[in-house]
């Protein structure tokens, strides 16, 4: 094994069907508004795909823009990571059938299962592997076909109308300078409150863990249940808690962020985070008002589209953080 | 830079076992029948609603018991499974709350049967990098509420058992994860796979005609997994033991995880290995996915067939597919 190395992001790639659903469109099919979904969450429309595509499908497309920039080819990766709640099928991963998207074979590929906070968890995990020197390049895809898994009646509107389908990717690789790249990630999960924001089946606990009575009508269990005020109130605190962390572990202040780009849950969660950190808006990047919350997909998808914008200049100190179901939370400070 | 060290293993099987005798005449066939089919004899199945995370957190008590070490002393969780709790969040999340742990990070990782392998290394890396200092790997499988019980599932039901094992991985100066190999091939992923939920299925994951057809039950063509299993197992210990640069003689024991002993055990009988070197981990209780490997290692263990010490070389093949091999020092 080499000597440790920092990790930094070498590529980065996204990718979202073309069908946009409006808040508007969400009306034909149940009770809504324009107006109270963004006053709410601060979304005007998301994506969602039209014929048979599941994350792995999305995946391939962001994962190709991040490896152009990175100018590699899929064969140079020692190690695909895909995360998602949404999976392709029940078993292999959805990394499995990236992989083959993707033409290549060889390299360990798997899936990690930590819903909005996937994209971070990720991310350490990748940092771990090239820091120890076990891999050179690492494809990390956050990507969710949540439409296939949503009640889009007036019965589901409060969980409904939040998610959207997309992909994001980085591919990293290691930074001799170890005052660039990933300085530092954190992550954390509290299982008391698993049930807050779950799809139960398929579930192994359950027997039998699919049956028709969680297929059919309006109770049925394969849509997701979420507690949404009891979410908004975790998801502050443990937003806060966690970029102070990181700040922390680095001997940095709040001052010294460039750029926070929060997981894309709720632009209210985003806005109250970043007024607790006194960060002004343009150190803030939010597009969930065109995604809406793509989970494992939101950090990489916003940060290609800061990157795009100009907002990421050489020396940029970044901030990722998420948190989401588990509950799972995390944090990661970047050296551009 | 430190090293990943295995500080105490644990299993855990629910009491419940099941023989080939109760399951035969649901899937329409003799236990005989079943056994020359699948080489498995018996398996344990858990009682209504218990999940991996309740498997696991048994495991745990016992591997943590062993390394001398509390929950509270753990900074990572890993948790392998292709049977989790429930669809989310992940098992790793709700053993995070059984065993009381800090508010650490909970991994959920879906490597299917090679699951625990691909953990182990994952938590040997975030050791290395000093990402982390004592991380639990669980793997954890409750199959038998995933399985059909007809007369069509008789070369497939038999083979799957429930339970779950643990590795609890620390820093050491000296590697005890000495070398390690993981690969994946999607090739022929639909010789062992499930399809259905699916979200790629629009516009719904999973319809009455889907479920009818029995499209969440498990497909294997275990004929046509065999050859390439047993290649990949041989070629996948041969790199472990050339990446840790030990000699095949020093192994005490072959720990093989695959869904047929028999293959299981001819693979490394191929490179020379004498029979009693080789366990295969589905012969005890059947095939435990990702649970397999820690269970068995627990086991021999305890019997005293290996001792704190003794290098093993843990192999494992499955859906993916995924597979590799590690040498480990118990």
């Amino acid at each position: 094994m080499s000597e440790p190395v920092n990790a930094r992001i070498l590529g980065v790639g996204h990718h979202v069907p073309d069908n946009v659903v409006t808040n508007t469109d969400l009306m034909r099919v149940m009770d809504t508004s324009d107006e109270w979904i963004q006053q709410r969450t601060g979304i005007r429309q998301r994506h969602f795909v039209t014929e048979d595509q599941g994350p792995a499908d999305l995946a391939l497309h962001a994962a190709r823009e991040a490896l152009r920039e990175a100018a590699l080819a899929p064969a140079d990766l020692d190690l695909i990571l895909l995360g998602t709640l949404s999976p392709d099928v029940d078993f292999p991963a959805s990394a499995s059938l990236l992989q083959r998207h993707l033409g290549v074979r060889g390299m360990p590929v798997m899936d990690v299962r930590n819903q909005c906070s996937g994209f971070l968890y990720m991310v350490a995990t990748a940092d771990a592997f090239i820091r120890s020197g076990d891999a050179r390049h690492v494809l990390v895809v956050g990507a969710e076909t949540h439409s296939t898994g949503l009640d889009l009646s007036t019965q589901g509107r409060e969980v409904g109308v939040i998610f959207g389908d997309g992909a994001g990717a980085v591919v990293l690789g290691p930074e001799p300078d170890a005052q660039k790249g990933i300085l530092s990630t954190h992550l954390h999960s509290e299982g008391k409150f698993a049930e807050k924001l779950m799809v139960e089946p398929p579930s192994s606990r359950v027997s039998p863990r699919v049956s028709a009575d969680m297929l059919t009508g309006p109770g049925s269990r394969l849509w997701p249940r979420m507690e949404g005020r009891y979410v908004f109130k975790h998801a502050v605190a443990r937003f806060t808690e966690v970029i102070t962390e990181a700040l922390e572990a680095n001997g940095l202040t709040k001052a010294d962020i460039d750029i926070l780009i929060p997981h894309q849950a709720n632009l209210r969660i985003s806005q109250l985070v970043a007024m607790g950190f006194e960060l002004p808006e343009e150190k803030v990047f939010n597009n969930i008002q065109r995604y809406g919350n793509t989970t494992a997909a939101s950090i990489p998808i916003a940060l290609y589209e800061a990157r795009r914008e100009g907002r990421v200049p050489p020396g940029t100190l970044m901030c990722l953080a998420s948190f989401g179901a588990g509950f799972t939370w995390g944090a990661a400070l970047i050296r551009w | 830079m430190p090293a990943g060290v295995v500080l105490g293993w644990g299993r855990a099987l629910p009491p419940r076992m099941v023989s080939n005798e109760e399951l035969a005449p649901a899937l329409g066939t003799s236990a005989s029948a079943l056994t020359e089919r699948t080489g498995i004899t018996r398996r344990h199945f858990v009682e209504p609603g218990v999940a991996p995370s309740d498997l696991a957190r048994e495991a745990s008590l016992d591997a943590l018991a062993a390394a001398g070490l509390t929950a509270e002393d753990v900074d990572l969780i890993i948790f392998a499974t292709m049977t989790p709790d429930i669809a989310f969040p992940g098992s790793g999340c709700f053993l995070q709350d059984k065993l009381a742990c800090r508010t650490v990070g909970a991994l959920d990782v879906r490597a299917q049967c090679a699951g625990f392998l691909f953990a182990l290394v994952t938590a040997d890396r975030y050791v290395r990098s000093g990402k982390a200092k004592r991380v639990l790997v669980a793997g954890g499988e409750v199959y038998s509420t995933a399985l059909e019980m007809a007369p069509r599932a008789a070369a497939v039901t038999p083979i799957f058992g429930d339970g779950a094992g643990i590795a609890i991985v620390g820093a050491g100066e000296r590697a005890g994860i000495l070398g390690a190999t993981l690969h994946s091939d999607p090739g022929d992923l639909e010789r062992f796979w499930c399809e259905f939920p699916a979200s790629r299925h629009t516009p719904a994951r999973m319809d009455m005609e889907h479920f009818n057809a029995g499209d969440h039950f498990y497909r294997l063509d275990a004929e046509r997994v065999h050859p390439q299993a047993e290649r990949a197992l041989a070629e996948a210990t041969r790199e472990a033991l050339a990446r840790a640069d030990v000699p095949l003689e020093r192994i005490a024991l072959h720990v093989v995880n695959y869904f047929d002993p028999r293959v299981a055990r001819k693979a490394i009988a191929g490179l020379g290995v004498p029979d009693a070197r080789i366990l295969a981990t589905a012969e005890a209780a059947g095939h435990v996915g990702a649970g397999g490997i820690p269970i068995a290692v627990a086991d021999a263990l305890a019997s005293g067939r290996v001792r704190r010490g003794d290098l093993v070389c843990c192999s494992a093949f499955g859906a993916g597919m995924s597979w590799g091999a590690a040498i480990v020092e118990l």
